[in-house]
């Protein structure tokens, strides 16, 4: 025990001294970005351990492969690859002249270093299909593979791929990403927070930005303070007021008051979250394909598009986010609102409008459990939900639990209907929420069908190239959503909003989401 | 210790009745728990029909408190959550004062471990902050109304073990319940007629004034998403989803905790009024 | 003295025993897994029961009570199972903010109930003591995440005085010790308002107006000394509201002290971080407790007296 209490107490020494210190100072040369309110808590700059990870460890770790918004890849640390006709090996060509932030030299031998490092930790999926690396040359390495991966350039460009000095990462071990955090990136990890902010320097030497932004060379401002703010309208109200500079994730209920100050400037992207109400097909009455169907066309995405989120975003008809070719499917396997033929459906199914408004079958009211998460989002979602669902004559009763506890209750199998979310931009999505060996969660909708798992086998594992790969899991994805299991409701942008007085940026982002590559390219405003 | 019977607790609510501030406080929570019965006769419109064109309006003719995101009348869902706000938190102090009788009694009556045991257990409980005693029940029992008021209960349940076991142990040697034991009452005599009722006084207040702050406490809960379920409005729920349009529609938050306030306000002056009137010793509601 | 606190902090010894087997049921009565937290898209069942079996998350409940009590005992708190973090660390980052807030929030509403107290008291059942009493018992009416919002509202964004949320400068303080310590207020100038009444009332308080002291200096030095034992026994009473009092305050002026640790771990079920606060919290308030009526023996001379 005297370790720790005499660690708190030191604690609490050290950081009553740094407030008296610290005067609130805002230069010209230093900006006050607030996180997004999913991303506050990250305990570690850490892209091997960690299991979430903020927009900032994309100013301190540089990846080798970039993505633009139309999930292309494009050289950022790696200047070209090749993939062997086998999907059995692929060779990178690295950049030269890059170091990290403690001087060691970027170059073959750090990727060999590196790759071993993920073995046993939580990230360690993202390099399982790679049996070796092989140092061909100063700047050249190979990836020998135990099987073909076509998700390997997407691993490549996730955040977790952020890559590390191994030296210091070996050497520093728990500590790393907390006391010191050693990348390539256009900024240094100067102090960290948890909980509250994490004080970036500006890195002189860069000069190997990726090509998708404006600015290749060092970033323009001196200093990034990324603060961390949990509640929605607190961060809103440190935007309007001037305390922060720019929120890099403007709350959706905030999009169009953003819009209107005159010194807010919003810009959005196509984000990577999809939001959808699920469907247990093994429970009354979704057992019935019919009703199912029903339910999914009792969903009106443009009304919920207008009245909750301010028409900002998109209305979403496929499970998968738009911007992914897996999700340009047939028209006709395109989930959207039609009324009518969710009420003939029903009368089909044999569920007969009753006095109140709610169908009755052989004296049974349609009456449905609706799971949602305790957030306000979710709430506010759900309650739109459950009025539309009414209007067709479906009544849903509304359960809130929260985000660790409603995991464990789909697990039991109980649940009738949910409102959801998810975040990802990749296909294999369709794989994680539907595969029969997922049952209860992830696969919320307890969905197994043969037809399903023969399109899963083949997109999963049976794709030796990219293009093979779309075709598969495009596939898939449409035999899925033939099966009515889900209906998808509403795709977010990112919306990030600044003080036109204090920061410029670009009109327009060549990014999947925020990161270096638009925040490289802010300015102090003229 | 003054010995309170029935008669001169009814008696009392007429005498706190009888002050400026007790008929004040008295008409508004009588205006309150009316409203709450017959929401439902009182109210012009659904609480939970969608208007969603017509959401955010300003206070009007029509719609006097103005309405909501969705385009609900914010003055039905305000009456309608005086409904849940005010049966959680009395059903929850039900649960405390009945289950922290009880224990107080037993503990108080029968002394030895099992007291030194409850009073421990009481002393730590109290010094806990309710909202995280609550929050942290709540995680266990899940989300809803029942869950809510089992957990407001229990957070607060050591006031009313406390309380009830320094009465007992007040009481218990007094004359005349020495004399009742020596002509020969058995402990359940003793502890039912001459006791309890002796410590139900001090008790019964300490409920009122706890109901105001489960109040808070159930808005506050409200505040972090549990509780009542959509689209069933209670006091927190309407200032959770306020907090969202603090500036587009400032009355959403306002008014509910304005509604709060004033309601707990109300309760603690009544409460004061009783204490006076009951003239039970004033420190009591700190116990 | 020495010996009365000496028996007392024995005493603790089965107490923290019995609490740290009650926190650590209670958590694990939440229904929920940490480990869903930690896997990703893509990541396979056998990564599941290499993350269970990093965390000790596959032995008995009993051993794992075991081991989580030795590791406490030998000063190690656990690793953080979503946070990935020592616990210690976790919690030597959070405490200080909440230690500021807290000491702030107790020293704002200790000062202003016992000069409002006073006040009310030398004016009693007057317009003052009224309006007073009526004032303070409003503040501690209001839910304290709506007056901070309220607050911000008016002084950060209407008039520009206070920074709207942050725990990096003394200004950012003022709106949460408000809020926060507006709540304390009413019941420390209840108790002091009613205690000095009572001690008014003393004989030797008589005796002193007898002898024809100055009625201020009798207030003052004599009644308010005596009237002050109530009102720490209550403060000493509700120490654990330092620590954890703030919770709602705390997600609302974003910071990030004990309360929205403990909160976000909940919600993580990250139990190891879960149990250490909760643990943490119950130790302050056990030591709360024991220096209360340390110094309410200290200033009651016949306490003193009876304890040699």
């Amino acid at each position: 025990m005297n370790r720790s209490i005499r660690g708190c107490l030191l604690a609490t020494g050290v950081s009553l001294a740094a407030m008296v210190s610290m005067a609130p100072s805002v230069f010209a040369q230093e900006a006050v970005i607030v996180l997004a309110s999913n991303e506050v808590g990250q305990p570690m700059y850490n892209p091997i351990k960690g299991t979430l990870l903020n927009t900032a460890n994309s100013m301190i770790y540089d990846r080798l492969v970039a993505q633009d918004a139309e999930r292309g890849y494009h050289p950022h640390l790696a200047e070209s690859w090749e993939e062997a006709e086998d999907g059995m090996a692929w060779t990178f060509k690295l950049k030269q002249g890059v170091t990290f932030h403690n001087g060691e030299p970027f170059n073959a031998q750090t990727i060999v270093d590196w790759i071993p490092l993920f073995e046993g930790s939580e990230n360690a999926y993202l390099v399982a299909a790679i049996e070796k690396v092989e140092k061909l040359d100063e700047h050249t390495v190979r990836f020998v593979m135990k099987h073909p991966d076509p998700n390997m350039l997407y691993n490549l460009a996730s955040a977790f791929m952020g890559v590390p000095e191994p030296k210091a990462f070996v050497a520093l071990g728990d500590d790393f990403g907390v006391t010191e955090a050693v990348g390539t990136g256009p900024y240094r990890m100067e102090s960290f927070d948890i909980g509250l902010e994490t004080v970036l320097v500006r890195n002189e030497d860069y000069t190997w930005g990726t090509p998708l932004a404006e600015n290749t060379g060092p970033a323009k401002f001196e200093r990034l303070t990324f603060r961390e703010i949990a509640e929605d309208s607190t961060a809103y109200l440190e935007l309007r007021t001037g305390g922060v500079d720019v929120l890099l994730s403007v709350p959706s209920d905030f999009l169009p008051e953003v819009k209107q100050e005159d010194d807010l400037k919003l810009l959005t992207i196509q984000g990577r979250e999809l939001t959808y109400m699920v469907m247990n097909v093994t429970k009354e009455p979704f057992t019935d394909i019919n009703v199912r169907q029903a339910a999914a066309l009792a969903i009106n995405q443009q009304e919920i598009l207008d009245n909750i989120y301010n028409g900002v975003g998109l209305a979403a008809d496929t499970f998968l986010i738009s911007a992914l070719p897996e999700a340009k499917i047939a028209d006709e396997h395109r989930i959207s609102y039609d009324p009518d033929k969710a009420n003939a459906l029903l009368e089909e199914a044999g569920w007969k409008m009753g006095p109140d408004g709610v169908r009755m079958k052989d004296g049974k009211p349609l009456e449905v459990a609706l799971w949602t998460q305790s957030d306000s989002t979710f709430r506010r979602l759900t309650e739109v939900v459950q009025a539309q669902l009414k209007a067709v004559g479906i009544s849903g009763q509304i359960s809130t639990f929260d985000s660790a506890m409603i995991r464990d209750q789909y697990k039991s199998g109980e649940q009738q209907m949910a409102v959801r979310s998810y975040i990802w931009d990749n296909a294999d999505i369709v794989d994680w929420f539907f595969g029969a060996d997922r049952l209860g969660y992830p696969n919320i909708s307890m969905f197994v069908d043969p037809k399903a798992e023969e399109l899963r086998a083949a997109a999963m594992t049976g794709s030796k190239s990219s293009a093979e790969r779309v075709a598969n899991f495009t596939a898939y994805h449409e035999y899925v959503l033939s099966q009515f299991p889900v209906s998808p409701i509403y795709q977010p942008v990112i919306g990030l909003g600044y003080n036109t007085t204090r920061v410029s940026l670009p009109d327009s982002i060549n990014a999947p989401d925020i990161n270096s590559t638009v925040l490289i390219d802010m300015a102090p405003a003229e | 210790m003054k010995v309170g019977t029935f008669d001169t607790r009814s008696g009392a609510i007429a005498r706190a009745l009888a002050t400026p501030k007790g008929v004040i406080a008295g008409g508004w929570l009588f205006l309150v728990v009316f409203v709450a019965i017959f929401a439902p006769y009182l109210t012009p419109y659904d609480y939970d029909i969608q208007n969603l064109p017509n959401a955010f309006a300003p206070p009007s003719a029509a719609h006097w408190l103005g309405t909501d995101e969705f385009g609900r009348d914010l003055l039905t869902r305000i009456m309608y959550g005086a409904r849940t706000s005010l049966s959680v938190s009395s059903v929850a102090i039900g649960i405390s004062v009945f289950c922290g009788m009880c224990l107080g009694a037993a503990a108080g009556f029968f002394g030895g471990w099992f007291d030194r045991a409850v009073t421990v257990a009481v002393d730590l409980t109290w010094s806990f902050p309710e909202i995280l005693v609550a929050l942290i029940l709540v995680a266990i029992m899940g989300p809803g109304v029942t869950g809510t008021m089992i957990a407001i209960g229990v957070a607060y349940l050591a006031q009313f073990t406390r309380l009830t076991r320094a009465q007992i142990m007040a009481i218990k040697s007094e004359t005349f319940v020495e004399a009742s034991r020596s002509l020969g009452a058995g402990h359940g005599y003793i502890l039912f007629r001459h006791l309890l009722p002796n410590a139900l006084t001090p008790v019964i207040v300490a409920a009122m004034l706890a109901t105001g702050d489960a109040i808070i406490l159930e808005a506050t809960l409200g505040f972090f998403g549990l509780g009542a379920q959509p689209p069933t409005p209670s006091w927190g729920a309407l200032m959770s989803s306020g907090t969202a349009q603090l500036f587009k529609a400032p009355w959403i938050i306002i008014l509910p905790g304005v509604a709060v306030a004033v309601t707990v306000f109300a309760i603690n002056l009544f409460g004061d009024a009783l204490v006076r009137a009951l003239d039970v010793r004033a420190g009591l509601r700190e116990a | 003295m020495l010996g009365y606190i000496f028996r007392r902090l024995l005493l603790l010894v089965p107490v923290f025993l019995a609490v740290s087997v009650v926190i650590f049921s209670i958590i694990h009565l939440i229904p929920g897994d940490p480990i869903d937290n930690l896997l990703k898209i893509g990541s396979g069942p056998e990564q599941r029961e290499i993350i269970t079996a990093r965390y000790g998350l596959d032995k008995p409940l009993v051993v794992q009570y075991w081991i989580w009590l030795s590791g406490v005992l030998q000063g190690d708190l656990g690793t953080a199972i979503v946070a990935r973090r020592p616990v210690a660390d976790l919690i030597a980052q959070a405490l200080p903010h909440s230690l500021t807030l807290g000491l702030c929030a107790l020293a704002f509403s200790t000062t202003f109930g016992i000069v409002l107290g006073v006040i009310a008291a030398l004016n009693r059942d007057k317009f003052a003591d009224q309006a007073i009493m009526g004032g303070v018992l409003l503040g501690s009416t209001m839910p304290g995440f709506w007056l901070g919002l309220l607050l911000i509202l008016v002084f950060s964004v209407w008039l520009g005085m206070f920074p709207v949320s942050g725990a990096r400068t003394w200004s950012a303080l003022v709106l949460p010790v408000v809020t926060v310590g507006l709540g304390g207020t009413a019941l420390v100038a209840r108790v002091t308002r009613v205690a000095m009444i009572e001690a008014a009332q003393r004989d030797f308080v008589m005796l002193l107006h007898a002898k024809g002291m100055r009625p201020l200096r009798i207030n003052l030095r004599h009644v308010l000394r005596h009237a002050l034992i109530p009102v720490v026994t209550i403060l000493s009473l509700r120490i654990g509201w330092i620590l954890g009092g703030a919770v709602t305050v705390e997600v609302v002026f974003a910071r990030p002290g004990l309360g929205t640790l403990l909160i976000k771990s909940l919600n993580q079920h990250d139990y190891p971080v879960v149990q250490a606060c909760l643990l943490i919290l119950a130790m302050a308030v056990m030591l709360g407790t024991l220096i209360g009526d340390v110094i309410q023996a200290a200033m009651d001379p016949r306490i003193r007296a009876a304890l040699g």
